[in-house]
């Protein structure tokens, strides 16, 4: 075995030999310097940049410097660029027709990059889906929802659809609907969620939180409560309210509606008789 | 250890199996020391209107609780306990509609409700924890878009030092303020970055650095000069906690907040 293997080599000649190698060097030194350029430039050149900002940038010079050892691996191999590249344009335009989709959705990529309608770390919305931005690609943004699923979305059709940033501002209100019954004290009411507002930690005292009586309904009186808070503090917020109302409510004797039905017998109908 | 009022800043060595308290009024702080680890404790006391005060107690007497922290250190048992300035600014609202009319200047005395860090001494002081010794509310200082998140407080001003009563556990901020514009000067409330701001201890007070506050008008961006060597109000004045985080010269901030944001329906 070892023998054939060193007649084969002895066949080749020292000029591909010496060929084999500096492609292996460029190779293993291109992809080298391409990777400690991409790290240098994340950790230490855009150290103070977004998460996005990094991304983009670590792609940028990955991308580019795959393309440029490509290049001086098949010029090492003798093959000459200016042809390559044009039989690769003319191989490019039969394959941008064939795959419009992936062409659409790298120009859609374009687009939310340069727009900028979210980064890498926002909570978004769209449709059912709602989590947090791993990376936004050139064909498709990764979010990670709060169930800890992997949830893959084309550029193009966030481009096209209705997409809610929830974390772009550093404060939101929490709005919270619910009914009391028609003969309870609204005054009393109003007074105790303010009190309730104003005793939650989580509950921003400025912006005022926001008391509306919103409606007639059928089974009681809707009022929204709404209680601006910092965007980090959605979870404790949420729970402590829920809490304090149910509690607060409890103790000063204030009913949540609950649908009821007021059945009447009338005498001497046919029912009756 | 049984120290009261401004006292009980003083450093402290803490025995191993020895337990020290602080009692301020509406926070008290339990701190033990079990070999390696610090134990810390603290817990609000709403009705405790008492003077601040420090003790050991004996540990049957510490508190049943599942909050106590442990934090791990192998240094000796010398402690010392600072009293430093909340970590964010700080909105200040007070306790009456106050107009400063055009041209005129006044001084106010501002109480701000300090923190209560604990740190080790020895060749490495180490930070081991910090709590506020009052609980303050949140706020938002601004539009809901470039605003920031600061402590709220409703505080009296205070025309004189003399009506602040002295207290170990606020700092005592001079506050002047220059109303340079054409325009009243209304106080609904005003935003103070007491984290650029240092403590400095006195004999009965802690006090912060003094502020110069030049308003230029409701358009314009108020000028704020703080002046960095110890309040001249009392002599002797030590410095005990620099600021979390040190700014030199004059700072450009909006201050005072007068505009209305659009926030509701």
């Amino acid at each position: 075995m070892i023998q054939q293997i060193t007649l084969w080599l002895q066949s080749i000649s020292p000029d591909v030999l010496t060929k084999a190698l500096r492609v292996t060097l460029t190779i293993l030194l291109g992809l080298f310097v391409v990777r400690v350029l991409a790290v240098v430039t994340q950790r230490f050149i855009m150290r103070k940049s977004t998460p996005q900002r990094q991304m983009i940038a670590r792609k940028v010079i990955s991308y580019a410097g795959f393309f440029l050892v490509l290049m001086g691996v098949l010029s090492e191999l003798g093959l000459k660029l200016t042809a390559i590249l044009g039989a690769a344009g003319i191989v490019g335009i039969a394959v941008g027709f064939a795959s419009q989709t992936s062409v659409s959705n790298i120009i859609s990529g374009l687009f939310l990059i340069s727009e900028k309608p979210f980064g890498v770390g926002d909570v978004i919305r769209m449709g059912a889906t709602t989590g947090i931005i791993q990376s936004i690609d050139l064909l498709s943004i990764k979010i990670r929802t709060f169930d800890n699923l992997f949830v893959r979305i084309p550029n193009e059709k966030i481009l096209t659809s209705e997409v809610t940033n929830i974390t772009r501002f550093p404060i939101r209100r929490m709005d919270i609907v619910f009914q009391v019954d028609y003969d309870q004290d609204l005054n009393k009411v109003h007074d105790l969620l303010a009190r309730i507002a104003r005793d939650n930690p989580w509950s921003l005292d400025e912006p005022v939180p926001v008391i509306v009586l919103s409606d007639f309904k059928e089974s009681g009186i809707e009022i929204l409560l709404g209680m601006w808070f910092a965007k980090t503090d959605f979870m404790d917020l949420k729970n402590s309210i829920m809490k304090d109302m149910v509690s607060s409510f409890a103790a000063e004797g204030v009913r949540f509606a609950h649908p009821n039905r007021l059945v009447k017998i009338v005498e001497g109908s046919a029912a009756t008789s | 250890m049984q120290k009261t009022g401004i006292a009980v800043w003083d450093q402290v060595e803490i025995a191993q199996r020895q337990c020290a308290a602080w009692r301020f009024p509406l926070r008290s702080i339990w701190v033990e020391r079990i070999e390696s680890e610090w134990h810390a404790l603290s817990l609000s006391e709403p009705g405790n209107r008492s003077e601040a005060r420090s003790m050991f107690i004996p540990r049957t007497q510490k508190p049943t609780s599942s909050q106590w922290r442990h934090y791990l250190h192998r240094e000796s048992g010398l402690v010392q306990p600072t009293p430093v300035l909340p970590d964010r600014p700080m909105v200040v609202r007070p306790d009456r509609a106050l107009t400063l009319l055009p041209g005129q200047s006044t001084i106010f005395f501002l109480e701000i409700p300090v923190w209560f860090r604990l740190s080790t001494i020895g060749p490495r002081a180490l930070r081991i924890f910090e709590e506020p010794l009052c609980v303050l509310t949140r706020t938002w200082f601004g539009d809901p878009v470039t605003g920031e998140l600061c402590w709220g407080l409703a505080a009296r001003l205070h025309h004189s030092i003399d009506s602040v009563e002295p207290s170990a556990w606020t700092a005592v901020c001079p506050l002047m303020i220059e109303n340079d514009s054409d325009t009243d000067l209304d106080f609904e409330k005003i935003c103070l970055h007491v984290e650029n701001l240092s403590i400095f201890r006195g004999t009965l007070r802690l006090w912060a650095n003094s502020l110069n506050v030049i308003f230029k008008g409701p358009d314009q961006a108020t000028q704020i000069e703080i002046v960095h060597t110890p309040p001249g109000f009392e002599q002797g004045l030590t410095l005990v906690s620099a600021a979390r985080q040190p700014s030199a010269g004059w700072n450009i901030r909006k201050t005072f907040g007068m505009l209305k944001y659009f926030t509701d329906f």
